[in-house]
Order: C-alpha cells, then structure tokens, then sequence
C-alpha cells in the first residue's frame, strides 16, 4: 500500500507540456494521406494497365514519383503515431514500453526508408 | 495499468438468492454484486425477489426495500434521491447511472447492479473513489485571477458568457464518465479522465478566470489530457446530459489554436 | 470495550458537517491558520445544501431598489416573531457582503442584461415594509445550492482544509459542562477516532428524516442534535417543522418556490389560483407555512385534484419554453423523472412536504451554542458552537422564508470561523482528555453493533416516521398532539429491542442508520412534545384548538432535554425583542397578513 497523498499521485511528475504536436501531427498526416490516397487510387485506376510495365512507367514521372514518397513517409509517419497511442494505451510497464516503442519506431523507419528507396530506384532505374 | 483477466480474489461466486413471499404479484429479480473485505470471501452475485408492487419506481428505491426489509447487510451509497447529490453512482444493467433517476421498468429482465467498474470496491456497491476526488482536486477547480475584485460588488460576466459555464457547472461528480471510459480504466493513473477535464473546462471558459495559460499548460500532457480518444462513453454515460468528450474536445482545439 | 482502540487526533477546531455551514466554517478556519478538521459521512459535494435550488436571498437591489433593513423586515414578520431580531437584523445587514464574496469565489450565478447576478422574486419578500415585491433571491438558474456547495468546496480545497471523509461523527467528549471534541468511526476502516479540539462546531443540518415524506435526503438525520440531546443539553423550537408547498406528489421531492417565484401558479380541481383568497396581495408568494396551509385546507373541502383529490397542481405552462429551460431546468427534469410530468405541457402534482427544521441546538450570532444554567438564559456552553441548519439562533423563528437558509448557512458559516479566530489561538495547548472521554461513543456503538433484538433498524424508524406524519402535520390539535406523544414513546420503547444484522465494521451501513435513528428518535420526542404543549399557533405550528398567536404567554423559545429513557423536559427562552446596533428599529409585532 502507498503512503503517497492521492494528489501527489496524481500530480506525480506534473504535465509533460507536449501532446499538441502528436495530436496535431495526427490530424495533419490523416488529410494528407485522405489527399493522397485519393490521388494514388486515380491514378492507378487511370492507368492503361496494371502490370509492372505501365506502373514503372507511370512511377518514373517526377510527380508520381514525389508524390508517392510523400504517401509512403506520410503513411508510415501516422502509422507510427497510431501505433504510439496504442502502446501508451495498454503497455503498462516502464521498461517493457520503452522497449517496445524503440522497436516500433526502429520498424516504422525502417518501412519508411525502404519504401521510399524502392520507390525512387524505380524511378531512377532505366525506363523499361 | 491495462489488465485483461480478473485477480484470483475478483472471481466471482454463486451468491444467495432471497426469495420473494409467495403472495407477491409483481416479482422481479435484483442480483445484486457483494463483497465483504471482512469475511475473506470472493465477490458474488446475490439475488433478491422484490414484489414491484409495494415498491417506489426508482432502482434505489427497490435497493432501500432490500435494504430494510430483506437484507441490512446490503451496503451503497444514497443521499438526495434526486439526482443531484451523486452518491448512488452504480452500474445498472451494464450502463453507469444513479439509482435514483434510473426507473426499474427501464431494465428489461432482470435487474443486474455492480458497481462502478473498474474501481477499487470497498464493500458491495461502495467503490473508493479517492483517486477520482484527487483528479478533481488536481485541475485547481476555483476562480484564480490577479485582477483584484471590486471590493462591494460582484465581477461582472456577461448573459451569453455565463451561459457557456451554466451547463458545465452543474456536474454532480457522480463519476459514471470517468468510469465509463476505456481509456480511463486502463490509465486512471495518469489519464485525469472526463470529470476532472469536464472541470477544468468549466474554469477555462469562465470569463472571470484570469489564469487559462497555466490551467492549459498543466493540461498540456500525452496522459493528464491525450488519452481521450473520442470514444463518448462519458457523455453517453453522463445522468447529467452533461458532455465531457466536447469539452475535452475544445480543450484540445484550445490548446492548437494558441501555438498559431 | 477494549476491543476498540482509539485513534487520536488534536486540532484547534473541529467541525462536524461539510455542507453549506460547516464548509465555510472550515475554509475560512484553514484560512486563518488554526489547525482544522472537517468530518464528515458524506463527501462534500453530497451534502445536501446540494438539493438547494431557488437561491440565496440578499439585498443586493440588482433588479430594483432595495434595503437591508426591508429584508429584516420580512423575515421577522416570516418568522412571525419568534425570530430574535439581533440575529437577524446581523444577517441581512451581512448579506449582500456575504453573496458578493461567494461571487468573488466564482460562483456561476444567473445574470441580468448588464451582467449583475440575476435575483428573483420569493416568497415572503417584499419591499418598503410589505408594499412592494421584492427581487431579492440570487440564482444560479435552478440549482443555486448546487452552485453554492461545490464553489464552497472549492474554496476549501483551494485553502488546503484537512477533511476526514465518510467518518461519522458518534458523541461528543463533554467534561464539566465543557465540549472537549467528538469521537467518529471512519466508514470505509472502521476504525474509532478521538478528536480533541478547543472548539467542535456542528454543522450536521437538519432532521427531516424523522417524518415519512420529506424533501430532505436519507442523510438528513440530525446527528449534532441527537449529540446535544445525550450531552445533556437542549434544542430549542422542535415543533416548528417547515412543511415546502410544493413537494412532487408521491415522490417528494422539492420543486424550487422559485418556480412561483418565476409566475407559477397553483390551481385545484375546479382550476381556481385559490392562493387569491388565502393572500390577496402576495398570492402565490406568500410565505410556505401560509401557502401550506392554504392547500391543506383546499384538499380537506374536496377540491383535491387526481383520483383521490389528495394533491394539488402547479401550472407553470404559461411560462413558455424558453423562459422554463433558461430559469428552471433542473425542476423541468426533476418533474420528467419522478412525476412523468412535461411542464411546458401539464401542471406538476404537488403536496406539502416537509422541508426544514426551524428549530435546532440553540445558538447565539457567533455560532456558540447556549443553554439555561442557574437561570441565566444565554449561557455559553465551551467550546461547543454550532451553524446552519443544525443550529436555531433563531433567524427563523417559527417560519423560515425561502432563499433565507443558503443565507444563514455563509452568514454564520463565515462568523463561526471569525469568532473562532478571535477566541482561539492557534497552536494553544490542550489539557489530556478525561479517562473515560469517548466512551460513551464507543459503548452505543458496541451496542448497536452486536443488537440481537427482534425489530429491524427500518421497522422502527418506519414507525417513528409514520407518528410524526400523522400528529405532526401541517395543522396540529392537543389530542392529536398528545396521542402522538404516547405512541412515539411506544415506538422509542421498540428501539431497545432493536436488530442490527450487519456485525462488520468497515461500511456497516446498518450500523450507521441505527446510530442516525437514535440521533432522530430524540428529535422526534422533542418535536411532538413541544408541539404539544405550544398551546398557540405560531408560524409553521398550527394548532386548530388555539387558532391566535398568543404573544403574552408565548413569545418564548421552546427548549427541550430528551433524555436516554426518551422523557422531556421543557422550559424556555425569551426572543431577543432587541436589535444588535442603531442601525434599525425593532419590528414591533404585529398580525400577520400577506
């Protein structure tokens, strides 16, 4: 049993002055990637095929290619947010959730930087 | 702390069942949860026949019945019966509600009460709410200013701006919100939960108040304010027809809008 | 007895109660820095100053013109002159300073168009002595005791005041005449507490309890007066039971005067506003035991309405919607619930219902309670005090007007603290307790505990509310009176064979109600006897066989010892006929017409 006072628990180490950026950054990734999934689905839709010919083809203009950097940073950007919450959420042990949060920000990077790099060694690499 | 399975000494028992005499009409079954810190007993589930027909419309009333006539030992909270005291605060048929303004006829079946969840019980449907009181405490829920008041008359506030506090200020700390929400279930250690933000909200907007930075700076936290996640079970909850998960909402937008 | 261990506490001041009264008793306390307790059974917010709605009177002039001195006035004429004019001439006159203070703590009040706070007109209020109504009554639209409750809270958290939280308070630690402190078993530990303290205030409100259908909560047992009573000590003016005019049929539960206030109107079953003939002038905002009365009689000569005629309807549809939902609204959902009712639509049914104790443990102004010895009448007992409800000082007399007790609650709240203040010094040392100090706490509650009679806690208190319902109504004869007298002692006779089933000590809820009704057991023989042997009528007390208020024989305060074989003693009190300062004259008396 605690000896604590209640409100010294609950006051514990006072506000940490940070959550507006999360909750914002949130919101932001959400429109874009509204935004740019609309795009991406257009685009592919309008595409004359889907075999990998037309999709290298279509990746290799410069704007699909940004644009589609931006959907995969974005992506992975808010998924980290997401996935943030989440083990805040339901990760009770210090340790166990510094650990995991290491991890998840370790794999989101990682997705990140291999999905950007795949994209742009398409539309880098000799056109088909 | 997120728990998924009961402790061992919160499973729960077959309890008792208290038969109704056998002239009754209107019988309806109450089962009711208990637990005796006393007896070292696991919690259970009793069961009392109630004959409706000499008994008042409201759920505390059929409790008070209980009470008097079947079984002393059964132990809750009650004071005003009529709603504004927010002592009988009590899950009643998996909904969080006060006993007093929840009619018996409104539950279909029979009638299931628990106590708040996810609360440390004290003794049958008497949760500790200390925790609950210190989160209120916590947001500094009193008029701060620096102005100094007229000294032989009151500050004034406008019609439209006392309107926006009026609603808020009625908030009879019942905890059905707090308790009714996931998210404070799983950090009720840190997440101060729609009551106590309902609270602070009440401040923040009061025209009078002269200290709304430092209130949003304290509130300005991934836990203490970031857990809502909209879920709306407090106002969903609320007996009041208060709603927390708005004023959690504008406390948030309030919050974006000042880096800007 | 040495089952029960004490735990020891010192403080300069204790008090008992965490409603209106004993909240701003305590924070102003913390404020002055005397080391302070506040137990109580209930945590704060649920007191039941909670329940309050209409509002809290002062002479602010807000919404016209207005005097202290008329206010005065009216509570002496509502009182009708039972009321000690010093006392009440200290509280209007600290009124508007009292109301601008709870303003100033930040108390969500109603407004008016240029953002003063907003008063509404009262039953019993008037201007220029009687002429005019007065606007007087400040809202906080229809939960202002709400409002009041949780600001004062506030204040006591903000003044870091120390509370010992669902503990109730069992007797006090009387020595030589003296208060020395109180013993309170914590609830949720059941453990037994020791509190010594220069000063015990009792703010412990009423005893509504003791009758059937009350407004009042389950919790309004009048513990300090039950205290007072085994201390040896008297209450005074117990028969003055206010009965509320407008108590929702069946339910009781309070629908605020303001509701009249606002333009309701009462109707019977021919649809007749029969409070025209009863107050020409100030109809339906004629004082309660005035309006009480009126609606008794109109449903003893059958004009009743619902299917027995027992009840009477209160139209507030002509209002309109808006004016309901901005003014009302919390009796607008009080009466959806308990009487199915949609008011902009239907009447609301109504009964008086009993409401407030005017009488209680006799105080002087600055909350120190005070008894008859060796004949003087305003001596001092030390170290005890008390305030609000749970007090008679007497501000009400034998009738209380409404929005008047949230008033009384800061007035003598504040003045109890700064008397305190005054009188103690903090960190004064305290003399050891007597040997046997909280053994008579401990004895009652190792009685009750381990009660193996054959009547259940809630049989008898059933039957000692059913008495009082029935010989301690509205309107009161001696023989009605004196049987009533006869059958509460049979029923005090029950309660030594009392059961308790629940042997537990932590949240031993049949424990605590079987202590309460011992402390409203008391209150009820006092009650029933002092009624009885008031052969007058006087306010709230209406006697069909004495019909005049007879100011030569009794214009007096009722004082009355009950003690532990349920026998009373009665003797009395003058009123003070006096003022406190030149400021205003005494109101001479006078008939009482509204």
């Amino acid at each position: 049993m605690s000896l604590r006072s209640p409100l010294s628990k609950v006051l514990g180490r006072g506000s940490a002055k940070n959550g507006v950026g999360h909750w914002w950054a949130q919101r932001v990734t959400a429109s874009a990637l509204i935004l740019l999934t609309a795009w991406f689905v257009i685009a592919l839709l309008s595409l004359p095929a889907l075999d990998y010919a037309s999709v290298a083809a279509w990746v290799h203009a410069p704007l699909s290619a940004v644009l589609l950097s931006l959907l995969v940073g974005t992506l992975v950007y808010h998924s980290q947010l997401g996935v943030q919450v989440v083990v805040e959420d339901y990760v009770a042990s210090k340790g166990i959730k510094v650990l995991t949060m290491l991890i998840v920000n370790f794999v989101h990077v990682l997705l990140g930087a291999l999905g950007v790099f795949a994209v742009l060694r398409v539309a880098f690499g000799a056109a088909v | 702390m997120a728990q998924f399975r009961l402790p061992e000494n919160s499973k729960i028992r077959p309890g008792k069942t208290y038969k109704a005499a056998a002239d009754a009409k209107d019988v309806r079954s109450f089962r009711i949860y208990r637990f005796d810190p006393e007896s070292g007993a696991t919690p259970s589930v009793d069961t009392y026949e109630v004959d409706m027909g000499k008994c008042g419309p409201m759920v505390l009333d059929a409790l008070i019945k209980i009470k008097n006539e079947i079984d002393p030992t059964l132990t809750f909270r009650r004071s005003c019966r009529e709603g504004i005291c927010g002592s009988c605060a009590m899950n009643i048929d998996g909904v969080n509600t006060l006993a007093c303004t929840r009619a018996s006829s409104e539950v279909k079946g029979d009638v299931k009460i628990y106590p708040l969840p996810h609360m440390p019980v004290i003794k049958d449907l008497v949760p500790d709410l200390t925790n609950f009181y210190a989160q209120y405490a916590s947001v500094k829920p009193w008029l701060q200013t620096r102005t100094p008041a007229p000294p032989d008359s009151e500050r004034l506030q406008s019609k439209e701006d006392q309107e926006k506090i009026d609603r808020p200020s009625a908030c009879i700390l019942c905890a059905c919100c707090s308790t009714s929400c996931p998210s404070y279930w799983w950090n009720s250690d840190r997440y101060l939960g729609p009551a106590a933000l309902l609270a602070a909200h009440r401040w923040i907007i009061d025209t009078r108040d002269e200290a709304t930075g430092e209130r949003l700076d304290a509130l300005e936290d991934p836990f203490r304010l970031y857990r809502c996640h909209t879920i709306m079970n407090c106002a969903e909850a609320c007996p009041k027809d208060l709603n927390p998960a708005k004023a959690i909402a504008d406390i948030k937008k309030m919050i974006a809008e000042r880096q800007h | 007895m040495s089952a029960y261990q004490f735990i020891d506490h010192t403080f300069d001041v204790v008090v008992v109660g965490a409603g209106g009264a004993g909240l701003r008793a305590t924070f102003g306390l913390a404020n002055s820095g005397l080391s302070t307790a506040c137990i109580t059974k209930v945590f704060p917010t649920r007191s039941h100053t909670v329940a309050a709605q209409g509002g809290i009177s002062a002479a602010l002039g807000n919404m016209g013109e207005d005097d202290w001195r008329w206010h005065m006035f009216d509570t002496v004429k509502g009182s009708d002159w039972l009321g000690d004019q010093d006392a009440i001439e200290f509280m209007c006159k600290e009124a508007p300073a009292a109301i601008i203070e709870l303003e100033h703590y930040g108390l969500p009040f109603s407004r008016t168009e240029d953002g003063r706070i907003y008063q509404r007109p009262f039953g019993g209020m008037t201007t220029h002595y009687g002429k005019g109504t007065a606007q007087r009554t400040c809202a906080a639209a229809d939960r202002t005791g709400h409002a009041m409750l949780h600001t004062l809270y506030q204040q006591a958290l903000k003044n870091e005041a120390q509370f010992f939280i669902e503990y109730f308070a069992v007797d006090l630690i009387m020595e030589n005449g003296e208060c020395r402190g109180v013993v309170a078993i914590d609830m949720a530990e059941g453990t037994i507490h020791r509190f010594r303290a220069h000063k015990v205030i009792l703010a412990t409100g009423g005893y509504g309890r003791a009758y059937f259908s009350c407004t009042s909560a389950h919790t309004c047992t009048g513990d300090g007066g039950g205290m007072v009573l085994r201390a040896g000590l008297p209450l005074q003016d117990l028969e003055f039971v206010q009965f509320h005019p407008t108590g929702i049929y069946g339910a009781g539960c309070l629908i605020t005067e303001g509701a009249r206030g606002e333009g309701g109107i009462l109707r019977n079953s021919k649809g007749e506003a029969f409070m025209e003939r009863y107050a020409p002038s100030a109809k339906n905002l004629a004082s309660r035991d005035v309006v009480s009365r009126a609606m008794t009689i109109e449903i003893r000569e059958g004009r009743g309405v619902g299917a027995h005629q027992d009840h009477i309807f209160l139209h507030l549809e002509h209002l309109g919607a808006a004016t309901l939902a901005e003014r009302l609204p919390g009796i607008s959902e009080t009466a959806k619930i308990f009487a199915g009712v949609d008011v902009t639509k239907q009447p609301i049914p109504v009964l008086p219902t009993v409401h407030y104790n005017m009488g209680g443990i006799p105080a002087n102004i600055h909350g120190e309670v005070v008894t008859i010895r060796n004949g003087v009448s305003d001596t001092v007992v030390p170290g005890l005090m008390a305030v609000g409800e749970a007090a008679c000082v007497s501000v009400h007399g034998a009738n209380r007007l409404g929005s008047n007790s949230l008033l009384d609650l800061v007035v003598f709240g504040r003045e109890a603290a700064r008397h305190c203040e005054e009188t103690v010094k903090p960190g004064t040392r305290h003399r050891p307790l007597p040997a046997d100090a909280g053994d008579l706490a401990v004895s009652r509650i190792d009685r009750f505990r381990n009660a193996k009679g054959s009547r259940k806690t809630a049989e008898i208190r059933l039957d000692m509310q059913r008495v009082m319902q029935n010989h301690a109504a509205v309107f009161r004869t001696g023989e009605s009176l004196q049987e009533g007298v006869k059958k509460l002692d049979a029923v005090y006779d029950t309660f030594g064979d009392v059961s308790v089933a629940d042997r537990g000590l932590v949240w031993n809820t049949d424990l605590i109600e079987t202590l309460e009704l011992d402390n409203l057991l008391g209150q009820a023989l006092g009650t029933m006897n002092s009624a009885a042997n008031r052969e007058e009528s006087r306010g709230a007390h209406a006697r069909e066989d004495f019909k005049d208020r007879d100011d030569v024989k009794w214009m007096k305060h009722t004082l009355s010892w009950v003690d532990e074989k349920g026998d009373v003693k009665i003797d009395y009190r003058p009123v003070h006929l006096n003022t406190l300062t030149n400021d205003v004259e005494v109101v001479p008396p006078k008939a009482r017409v509204y």
